[in-house]
């Protein structure tokens, strides 16, 4: 018999008195108030991004300006004077962002993960684990002024043609803010790995360095995944830093040119924060326009969500 | 996990070739110091653009090296040699009397800027009432069924609050027959004065846990006693504030209830019941009085100190268009208030979230999506959650923009998986056997949470709520989105006044105010506050949980 069943055996005399009643509905519509969120983000974005698009507009009873779902999909021209709605311009410069983020904060993601988990004594751990608490801590606002007056100018030393507002300095801070979320992830991952297997390796006559990477490694990789993709869905939605960093000026980049990091940009959460704090008018296009970005925006971010969650389940060794 | 047993393992077996396993190691410890070493860079460079201590005089720095600086490094080390318990109490004093400090600061805004002491003592007294009728119903729960004392109970709320008929009743237009608790003593043709107003509503809420404390650690009589002190020193302080150090008596009694208090009684506690330790206490007494000393001496020998632009004008004054005279004032009242509407919503539902889930939900398919739908949330990034306010409580259901109410609710949304998570974790880590054992001695379900579980999980519900507000307080995307003001000059008085915050006035400064005055001298100021106050928050949490997981 196991314990959820005695519980309930022990309870059930008492499961429905009044006060028991109460308290049980009063936490079970806490715990459906998430489903209501989700539900309710959901259901504001897409009858928002209706009244954007000229398809659904008239099932929405919009009349007036709308956009083409063609057009913005496959725009790349983002300027709303002009009515041009292309959202590439604006997923160029998230996808830059991501991938310039990346390369900073996978590699050393991981590296944290290792040494915390393989090599650094228990007291090292314990100085080490805040500190990199502390890294994702520090409000994002802060990041985009670090990068705006400290990192840019730096830069510039190295690459004189570098715009006050750059795309470089934006995924630098976004990476480090980035870092704690796969070293922790990827740490618990590797924790899990059974010391049985660590021991076989030493007892194959393995030295630390090849029963780290040849085997612990391995071993937590659908934990490594699953936190690279969270970290990326996290810097594709960071917001404050990159708004403060990479400007407002929406322009379609190639994102594997390395020379377009050197220029501004406008990713998609850029975008909106600046077309909130622009004069836009209540129930405008411009002012539509801003839910349709929000639900590319929630559809990526989602998207990725639920993959790196299949990937841990997909992927998970049971020991 | 057997980490000592695979250590012991690995180092005979490390023998072979050394040199590519050292390199990696030093190579593993690079990247992790990497990100920690460039943010500490930038908190520097910031730290100086802001504090400017290069501009203080060559006598300013040396007097203060003298003082405090070599007095405490040398006590520091005589008790890391001798007796690091020692040191960390001595730590651990300090940091509460700090902590203390900043929250005194905040709860005095609140008072003298937003809540006068009249309105909260109103309030407070029409709460204590009916919880008194709610408990002395409790007692005689043998006699009177649950209903009956429900439904009293929340009569005697309703009465006490809003009187009768009350709310419903200017619904309907009727005439208030039976005034509030509340407003009785509002409209009260004589009431104490405000310190005494405090002192009998914030000065009790203190001097409470200093009685259980002190009755926990020796005697029911002891308690009193001490708890009657306490009492009397927040009392004291109010007179003897104004007239000794030049602070007005509502700081003074706010500033001996939450700094003052706690430390006093950590202090005494302390040195009664660790008695090795004790030596310890020695370090924040050599650092406040070396940081006094060189005050009056720097005072006496006319050094100049350094040109901070963190000083108490920053912190006091509204913002202005010139950056030397632009302040933080109204945006740490919007981020306190904020702070208070977001911890109000969102710990109780939380809470009660992540025990249904844990205690109650059957394992089952609607359950198991509940779960996977809170880490879907977890992840939705917060720009959406600022269109989900403005799109949901503004334009929906109303609300003007940029109010208190409206910025509370949607970064309470924001926090709630994250309170969910992690009060899921402490709650899974309350041992089930003692559930069983209540249950066997006859507790229902919710006796059961209420006597076993929470208590024992409440430290961690803390830390993981802590650690969430701090998210909160460091947003600015959400508030953007909702409306709040770029900049604010007049206090939020209601929660449906519009507010400004921390993060959002470095924000507005750092984009539309954008000249290099504003860069060298607000913002940096600005980012500086906002990250003491965020790693106060963080380092308190840790603390928390550090002592949490060692009890465990």
């Amino acid at each position: 018999m196991s314990t959820d069943d005695l519980t309930e055996d022990l309870t059930r005399n008492t499961a429905n008195a009044p006060p028991e009643l109460l308290t049980r509905s009063f936490f079970f519509l806490c715990a459906v108030l998430s489903i209501f969120t989700t539900l309710a983000i959901i259901a504001l974005l897409v009858t928002e991004a209706a009244k954007f698009f000229s398809v659904t507009a008239p099932l929405m009873g919009i009349e007036g300006e709308t956009a083409s779902v063609v057009e913005f999909l496959t725009g790349t021209e983002w300027i709303i004077g002009e009515g041009k709605f292309g959202v590439l311009a604006l997923v160029t410069s998230t996808v830059m962002v991501t991938l310039g983020s990346a390369i900073i904060a996978l590699p050393l993601g991981v590296a944290t993960a290792i040494y915390l988990s393989e090599y650094a004594d228990p007291q090292v751990r314990s100085l080490l684990k805040p500190a990199l608490e502390i890294l994702a801590g520090v409000p994002t606002v802060v990041y985009g002024f670090f990068a705006l007056i400290y990192i840019t100018p730096a830069l510039r030393t190295v690459f004189p043609s570098i715009g006050t507002f750059n795309l470089l300095s934006a995924s630098i801070v976004v990476g480090i803010m980035i870092i704690p979320m796969v070293a922790s992830i990827s740490e618990d991952a590797m924790s899990a790995v059974p010391d049985d297997l660590r021991q076989a390796g030493y007892g194959m006559g393995a030295t630390k360095f090849e029963v780290s990477t040849g085997i612990v490694v391995p071993a937590a990789l659908s934990g490594i995944l699953s936190s690279f993709i969270l970290a990326l869905s996290r810097a594709i939605g960071e917001t404050m830093a990159v708004t403060v960093a990479a400007g407002a000026q929406a322009k379609f980049h190639n994102p594997f040119n390395p020379a377009a990091y050197l220029d501004g940009g406008s990713p998609m959460t850029a975008t909106m924060v600046n077309l909130l704090t622009g004069d836009i008018t209540g129930g405008g296009l411009a002012y539509r326009s801003l839910f349709a970005i929000g639900l590319t925006l929630f559809v990526i971010t989602f998207a990725m969500n639920v993959i790196s969650e299949l990937v841990a389940q997909r992927y998970r060794e049971e020991y | 996990m057997a980490t000592e047993d695979r250590r012991s393992y690995a180092d005979g077996f490390g023998q072979v070739s050394r040199t590519v396993g050292i390199i990696f190691r030093y190579l593993l410890l690079a990247a992790t110091l990497f990100g920690i070493a460039v943010l500490a860079i930038l908190l520097v460079y910031v730290a100086n653009d802001a504090i400017q201590p290069l501009t203080a005089d060559a006598g300013w720095h040396l007097t203060f090296f003298l003082t405090l600086v070599l007095p405490s490094l040398a006590t520091g080390g005589y008790l890391a040699w001798s007796n690091v318990d020692g040191l960390k109490l001595g730590a651990m004093t300090l940091g509460l009397f700090v902590v203390g400090l900043l929250f005194s600061g905040g709860v005095a805004i609140i008072f003298l800027e937003v809540l006068p002491p009249l309105v909260w003592f109103a309030y407070v007294i029409a709460f204590a009432v009916p919880v008194a009728v709610t408990v002395g119903l409790q007692q005689r729960s043998r006699q009177i069924p649950f209903v009956s004392r429900f439904a009293l109970a929340t009569l005697a709320f309703y009465l006490s609050l809003f009187g009768f008929p009350g709310i419903v009743g200017s619904y309907a237009e009727l005439p208030q027959l039976i005034p509030s608790v509340a407003t009785l003593i509002l409209f009260a043709p004589i009431v104490p004065l405000d310190w005494i107003q405090l002192t009998l509503t914030v000065g009790v809420f203190a001097a409470t846990p200093v009685a259980l404390y002190a009755s926990a650690i020796s005697d029911r009589r002891t308690g009193l006693i001490a708890g009657a002190a306490a009492l009397a020193t927040v009392a004291a302080s109010a007179v003897v504030g104004p007239a000794v150090v030049g602070v007005g008596p509502i700081p003074s009694v706010v500033l001996a209830s939450v700094a003052v208090l706690p430390t006093a009684a950590y202090v005494c506690g302390t040195a009664v019941t660790r008695e090795q330790a004790r030596i310890g206490l020695v370090l924040p007494v050599v650092i406040v009085a070396g940081a006094l000393a060189g005050e009056v001496l720097v005072d006496t020998l006319g050094y100049a100190g350094p040109q901070s632009w963190v000083d108490w004008q920053f912190l006091t004054s509204d913002h202005s268009g010139t950056a030397a005279n632009a302040g933080l004032y109204p945006a740490i009242a919007g981020s306190i208030l904020l702070m208070l509407t977001v911890a109000a919503l969102s710990f109780p539902i939380g809470v009660g979230a992540a025990l249904y889930l844990e205690e109650y939900a059957p394992d089952n398919r609607y359950t198991r999506f509940i779960d996977v739908n809170i880490s879907n949330l977890a992840g939705v990034p917060s720009v959406v959650y600022g269109l989900l306010g403005l799109g949901l409580f503004v334009t929906r259901l109303g609300q003007s923009t940029g109010t208190i109410l409206v910025g509370g609710a949607t970064l309470a949304l924001l926090i709630l998986p994250i309170v969910i998570i992690s009060s899921r974790e402490a709650i899974r880590s309350v041992p089930s056997e003692m559930r069983q054992a209540s249950y066997g001695m006859g507790a229902t379900r919710w006796q059961t949470m209420k006597n076993v579980v929470l208590p024992r999980a409440f430290p961690g519900i803390l830390t993981g709520t802590i650690l969430a507000l701090g998210r909160a307080i460091g947003e600015t995307a959400p508030l953007i989105m909702i409306g709040a003001p770029n900049v604010l000059y007049s206090f939020p008085s209601e929660l449906s006044s519009k507010v400004s915050a921390m993060p959002l006035q470095v924000y507005s400064w750092a984009s539309y105010f954008a000249t290099n005055d504003f860069y060298e001298k607000a913002v940096p100021a600005g980012v500086v506050v906002l990250v003491t106050v965020l790693l106060a928050m963080n380092s308190i949490a840790i603390v928390l949980r550090n002592r949490y997981q060692r009890e465990t």
